[in-house]
């Protein structure tokens, strides 16, 4: 399982960066999302995967999943989540102002 | 154990919460600030000259102990960072009350700043994986919201290319921290080392250390993962690029010294070796670029990257002499581009123009930026003796112990290249012809006293490195043996 | 004797006071006592039975570097050289340069440079050395550009600076190279040391390293460019820096390493052949120049060339010869430049084609010359210190130690020949400079000024350097045992003795060579109009200079050239450029450290209950697919919502409820944005891309998923260690209170992260709050 959910995340990478490599705004953005959401599956993941209960102590059960990642992945989830909405509107900000939404328009000349 | 440790995060922490609370009224807001800062590098100071004295303070957050709760170490290396860091900061929040306009003033810059600070100070001090991302993830908000402080249009073009690559390596970041925690089963540092050791950086370890070398790397400016770096250094107004050139890029050059001299010095003829060369690249093209602009901004900016060869030299070098020079060289860049940032704010402010063709002769009219702006660039290009000297001279021993010649001469070279491109500016914008400006005198002694304050440091950390260098020798033993940092996080 | 080095920088604090009462008294007068009791300090030392004297401060004991001062033979000679002549620069200076010039810039840059001349030749300790070093070039750069408002003067001192700062950074690697094998910092005890260094395999390397340094600064073949473009300073600097001191900063570190490195091959044939050239290129081109300063500037190259040539010798007669001319040259050099600018002040052109005839207008001044060009060609006279020392330079040539090797004896055996070759061409240009300046016809229209004689303040300096020349010259043995001998001997390592006569005979080889060169000197000097046009056939235009241009241009150029091709400014490139890296570094290193692990044991098995996951692992994949292909913008925001859900749905399956809670809120608060912020902008195109590029892109993301993927096996089936997080387990209620164990981690065992977690949040909040308001504030303007 551990495996398939490897390859999962890394498709998500692999189109993520796909996406961050074209020239539209909105595809790059995407692709970051992409990346996030390919970065928690792995966090997850590198815990182990259904080898006990949730971490949410309950009598008798002795088996439970790794907290840590759990945790971490929640602060990173937040994180990103700050990140993009900032990401988002910078690049609607951008994207106006410079009357343009292709990044490659947005390379800048020498003489500035 | 103490509280003392975690000190230099609070205050600026608490500072710029509270800044937000009165952001309209500039001038109380400025004055909190420049108070604020003034004691917080004294509290620094007081905590730094303990640790120098009686050994790295650490703290357990929460009183979980290591390695199961976050752990703050004040070692030594981390203070003196700290304390560098408090002093550029400070001398920039009294560069920006005119430096910037009123209404970036009144849009939060005070609280970015102390953030910011906050930040940097936080990803030093960390003994934790997962927080030293997190102290980043800090640092680069804080940076988000100072680059696109003032909203222009090349700006934001700028900053969204920053913020897109910084994104895409934080997501990096977290991602090879999962690698690492799946291996070893902590994220701990200290227990990450000792358990690396335990199993001789076997497998894949060697690999997920290179992942995070480059995560480091894009944050540091080495070769070839730079590219974000120079415009969008210049976009922003000169304080926040002096923050900038001074703070971010170190704090990325700290953590490579932290873990590869910590954690991942197993297998130093693959990874060490590789920074080596890398080291050279860093330099060559970084003067390679400092010369292809006439964008005094940007000269400055593409200076920032030869630096950085240096430090990752004494790094791959994994020696005394190598490791006191990257640490060495480490304080003096800091401060050094922070002054130039400063000072060639200050230019462009009395120029009206960054481009150097369409200046000459300002040495007429503001002599005293021009003298600072000339003992500047003798401090870069490492003119004895000044602090460029001192890191120069371990790091070309150290260099010359290994066998290394051909980057001892690559980094000489680049000095060289340093030096023109510095001679560049002064030559063209404050040597010649007297012309007058247009725009008149403009009072800019609140721009060049800042500068002032922090090239005294750069004189002092040359001329007087008999008050620092001992303890930047102390560092680098403590640094090559590893077993001095783990003991003092894991052993309480 | 820190006093008298640190003097004249101390002084330099007190000039700023000083130039206020410019205009009442020139500030030179302030200033003239300094270099005059720092010679008188020194001149003490000089006597028979001189020995030498140190003196040590601490400076930075950490590194072994420590201000030790060390005053042998060689050293004094050229303290008092620095003091003695400073002092007559200084005086002459006074009348030289009017009281509207900056004269508190010129007198500060020139203490600067007294200070770290005396500091070079003072220092025992190399990095200290190394300083005062730089800062000799760092003062010239600033002297030759003082007038820099002027063109010519900043592209001579920027050309100056460059080329004496490689030879200073080279020096720099060279005693690096040098503590590190010796472990001391000090150039005595390195002596000492002499045959661990020679042994050491890195010796070439430090040979060549010194030698750059050395040839650099004395301005030695190729390196001699940036002299003649160093005479844009004020001719006071000429004579100081550019003839009598600074540039024999060069020759006294060869001869402060001889007794290291001399004895080697490799250095005589270097420094001598190097030398021998720098003779008869100086000397030769000098006859060509037109500019009265630039025969002296390409005679001081030759002169130098003579001078390290000899040090290059190594031989007992040979050092003692480079002694005694390093005096002799700083005498009768330094009263020329103080001619040439008499010359140029009094009447306003230098330019020796429109100069003539200026020894009935200036007839002091033509004598003073006469000696000094006389005994510059080495004229046999008695009263010509010159002569001497030229003399003992044909009798050194002469008398060469065997070295073995192929090459050696061929070349010991036309030094000679090339020795005499370069005298002739000195003979020929200090002719051409004196009958070309003060006798023929007088150019009167030409000239900008009427010419006159100098104010006699103008004259002293001269005066005093032509009366050393006779003097020696008169009684070479007064100078002789008192310190040419203490010198020689610092230099060769062992007493040196030898008694100088004018006249040895006839058949005296030495004085043969001498009068072939004044008579064929003389026979060129007169058809030099006919002969001229050889320096059209060569050397034509082909010039150092030509060389010097040329790289420093093309590493401009060159540099924007290839800086631009990838600093593109595109982030697709920039993007592309961080993924290579990453890929082909961390695939090679994976590879190198065999990263591959797979360990199936460890995986939790397939199961049927695994379906529910796998379909959704299925969906999340195609819709990310799908979000490249998709040309509509809320589809493309509806699918990235598919993943993200999808994964909240994973969050459900693999036991962490409180992130699929997350998630899903996050991800339709995102999703809110998305559609909010992208509401205004274009539709995604369809953008037709070349196969080319979407090739690969396609190859870098597909790889660098791969890599990440096979990555993320190989540490999943590592796993070495129990995890920490068992602890958090057991503790969680005891000591946490909370039977959610990830939330008591996050707000207490990691609650530092969650403190910070929600500062980012914050700060994101204002960042965003202060792009929107400052956008609103502006459009309301």
């Amino acid at each position: 399982m551990e495996i398939i959910m490897s390859v999962l995340a890394g498709i998500l990478f692999a189109t993520g960066v796909y996406n961050l490599l074209q020239k539209q705004l909105l595809r790059i953005v995407i692709g970051t999302a992409l990346i996030s959401h390919g970065a928690h599956l792995f966090i997850l993941t590198m815990g182990k995967l259904k080898t006990g209960a949730p971490p949410i102590l309950v009598k008798g059960v002795e088996q439970y999943t790794d907290p840590l990642p759990q945790a971490l992945i929640l602060t990173s989830i937040v994180i990103s989540f700050g990140v993009t909405s900032l990401l988002l509107v910078l690049a609607y900000r951008a994207a106006t102002l410079n009357k343009t939404d292709n990044m490659e328009e947005l390379r800048g000349s020498e003489d500035e | 154990m103490s509280n003392l440790a975690i000190i230099p995060i609070i205050i600026p922490l608490l500072c710029g919460i509270i800044a937000i609370f009165f952001h309209k009224y500039v001038k109380a807001v400025r004055l909190f600030s420049q108070v604020m800062s003034i004691i917080n590098l004294g509290v620094v100071l007081w905590i730094g000259w303990l640790v120098l004295q009686n050994g790295t303070i650490t703290l357990a957050t929460g009183g979980w102990e290591a390695p199961y709760g976050i752990i703050i170490v004040a070692d030594p290396l981390a203070m003196l960072l700290v304390i560098t860091s408090n002093i550029i900061g400070t001398a920039c929040v009294f560069y920006a009350q005119s430096s910037l306009s009123k209404k970036q003033e009144q849009f939060y810059f005070y609280t970015f700043y102390f953030l910011l600070i906050s930040g940097v100070s936080g990803a030093f001090l960390t003994g934790d994986l997962f927080n030293l991302f997190v102290f980043y993830e800090v640092l680069l908000m804080a940076s988000y919201g100072l680059i696109v402080l003032g909203g222009e249009r090349i700006q934001l073009r700028e900053s969204l290319k920053y913020v897109l690559l910084n994104l895409f390596s934080s997501m990096l970041f977290v991602t090879t921290i999962a690698y690492l925690y799946s291996v070893v089963g902590t994220i701990n540092m200290a227990q990450i080392a000792d358990r690396v050791q335990q199993v001789d950086q076997t497998g894949i370890l060697t690999t997920i250390g290179m992942l995070l070398f480059f995560v480091f790397a894009t944050k540091g400016a080495i070769f070839p993962l730079y590219y974000w770096l120079p415009k969008s250094y210049i976009v922003p107004n000169p304080v926040v690029s002096a923050l900038f050139g001074a703070l971010l890029t170190k704090v990325g050059i700290y953590s490579i010294i932290r873990t590869f001299s910590l954690i991942f010095v197993h297998e130093t003829n693959i990874t060490h070796d590789l920074f080596l060369w890398l080291a050279g690249f860093t330099m060559v093209f970084g003067a390679i670029g400092a010369l292809s602009t006439n964008n005094v901004k940007l000269i400055i900016a593409y200076n920032i990257i030869p630096a950085v060869g240096f430090m990752l030299m004494g790094i791959g070098l994994l020696s005394q002499d190598g490791l006191a020079g990257s640490v060495y060289y480490l304080l003096h860049d800091m401060i050094i581009k922070a002054v130039l940032f400063l000072l060639i704010g200050a230019l462009v402010y009395v120029a009206g123009t960054s481009d150097l063709t369409k200046m000459k002769g300002i040495i007429h009219h503001y002599p005293f930026l021009g003298w600072l702006f000339f003992l500047a660039a003798l401090v870069l290009a490492g003119i004895p003796p000044f602090s460029g000297f001192i890191g120069k001279i371990l790091l070309i021993q150290g260099g010359v112990e290994q066998g290394q010649i051909m980057l001892v001469v690559v980094g000489l070279g680049s000095s060289l290249l340093i030096l023109l491109s510095m001679m560049r500016i002064f030559m063209r914008c404050f040597w010649g012809e007297k012309e007058e400006l247009n725009g008149g005198l403009k009072p800019i002694r609140s721009f060049t006293w800042p500068a002032a304050f922090l090239l005294i440091f750069s004189v002092l950390l040359g001329v007087g490195a008999e008050w620092v260098y001992p303890y930047v020798e102390i560092i680098a033993n403590d640094l090559l043996d590893p077993s001095i940092y783990i003991d003092s996080v894991l052993k309480e | 004797m820190i006093y008298a080095v640190f003097a004249p920088l101390v002084m330099t604090l007190l000039i700023p006071f000083f130039n206020k009462w410019k205009d009442k008294i020139h500030t030179g007068w302030f200033l003239l006592p300094i270099p005059l009791f720092i010679f008188l300090y020194f001149v003490q030392f000089i006597g028979e039975g001189f020995s030498p004297v140190a003196e040590s401060y601490q400076w930075i004991p950490s590194l072994n570097i420590s201000i030790d001062f060390y005053l042998d033979g060689l050293s004094l000679l050229f303290v008092l050289l620095i003091s003695g002549i400073g002092t007559l620069v200084l005086l002459y200076s006074i009348y030289y340069l009017h009281k509207s010039e900056r004269l508190g810039h010129f007198y500060i840059y020139l203490f600067i440079f007294m200070s770290s001349m005396l500091g070079v030749v003072l220092s025992d300790n190399v990095y200290v050395l190394y300083t005062f070093w730089e800062f000799t070039s760092i003062s010239s750069f600033l002297l030759i550009g003082f007038w820099h408002y002027r063109e010519r003067s900043r592209y001579g001192a920027l050309k100056s600076m460059l080329i004496t700062v490689f030879g200073g950074l080279s020096l720099f690697a060279g005693i690096v190279t040098l503590t590190y094998i010796t472990g001391t910092t000090s150039i005595q005890e390195m002596i000492n040391q002499k045959d661990i260094i020679i042994d050491s395999p890195l010796f070439p390397l430090i040979l060549i390293f010194i030698i750059l340094g050395a040839f650099t600064k004395s301005a030695q073949f190729p390196f001699h460019i940036w002299l003649p473009d160093a005479m844009e300073a004020p001719t006071p600097v000429s004579a100081y820096l550019h003839s009598a001191t600074m540039v024999k900063a060069g020759i006294f570190l060869i001869a402060r390493f001889s007794p290291i490195l001399a004895g080697e091959p490799m250095f005589f044939i270097i420094v001598s052949l190097f030398g021998i050239i720098t003779l008869c290129w100086g000397s030769y081109m000098a006859v060509r120049q037109t500019d009265l300063k630039g025969i002296l500037a390409f005679s001081t190259i030759s002169q130098l060339g003579m001078i390290m040539a000899m040090l290059g010798f190594g031989t007992k007669a040979a050092i003692f010869a480079a002694v005694f001319h390093i005096l002799n040259h700083a005498t009768f050099k330094g009263s020329l430049f103080m001619i040439a600018g008499i010359v140029d002040h009094e009447t306003g052109s230098r330019d020796i084609r429109k100069l003539g005839g200026l020894m009935t207008f200036m007839p002091i001044s033509a004598t003073l010359a006469l000696f000094g060009v006389f005994s510059m060609a080495g004229f046999p006279l008695p009263f010509l210190n010159g002569f001497y020392s030229k003399e003992m330079f044909f009798e050194a040539s002469l008398h060469l130690d065997g070295y073995g090797g192929q090459f050696i004896p061929f070349f010991q055996q036309a030094i000679p020949y090339l020795a005499v070759f370069g005298s002739i061409f000195t003979f020929v240009y200090s002719m051409y400079f004196f009958f070309g300046t003060f006798r023929g016809e007088a150019k009167m229209g030409e000239l900008p000024k009427k010419p006159h004689e100098a104010p006699i303040g103008m004259l002293i300096s001269p005066f005093i350097l032509v009366l050393g020349v006779i003097l020696i010259g008169l009684f070479p043995n007064l100078v002789n045992g008192t310190f040419i001998a203490h010198s020689a001997e610092a230099i060769y390592g062992s007493a040196v003795e030898k008694d100088i006569y004018f006249w040895h005979g006839l058949t005296y080889p030495p004085l043969i060579m001498s009068i072939i060169v004044v008579v064929l000197g003389t026979l060129l000097a007169l058809t030099r109009q006919k002969w001229a046009g050889i320096y059209t056939i060569f050397p034509r235009n082909l010039s150092f200079n030509e060389v010097y241009n040329y790289i420093v241009d093309k590493t401009e150029t060159a540099s924007t050239k290839i800086t631009n091709k990838y600093m593109t400014g595109s982030l697709r490139h920039y993007v592309l450029y961080i993924l290579i890296a990453i890929l082909v570094v961390s695939g090679v290193v994976f590879f190198l450290t065999n990263g591959f692990a797979i360990d199936t044991s460890g995986l939790s098995t397939l199961k049927l209950s695994d379906v529910p996951d796998i379909l959704v692992g299925l969906t999340m994949a195609i819709a990310a697919i799908g979000t490249i292909f998709t040309n509509n913008r809320l589809s493309a925001i509806i699918i990235l919502g598919v993943v993200g859900y999808g994964l909240a749905i994973l969050f459900v399956i693999y036991r962490a409820p409180d992130l699929a809670l997350t998630q899903l809120i996050v991800e339709t608060v995102t999703v809110a944005i998305f559609l909010l912020c992208f509401y205004h902008l274009p539709d995604l195109k369809k953008i037709k891309e070349k196969p080319s590029i979407t090739l690969t892109n396609s190859i870098i993301s597909i790889g660098f998923g791969a890599l990440m993927t096979i990555i993320a096996i190989s540490a999943h089936s590592s796993k070495w260690f129990e995890p920490i997080s068992n602890y958090f387990l057991e503790t969680s209620k005891p000591l946490g209170g909370g039977y959610n164990v990830v939330n008591v981690i996050l707000v207490d065992m990691r609650g530092l992260d969650t403190l910070f977690e929600i500062t980012v949040l914050g700060i994101a909040a204002l960042a965003i709050y202060g792009m929107i308001k400052l956008r609103r504030d502006k459009e309301a303007k």
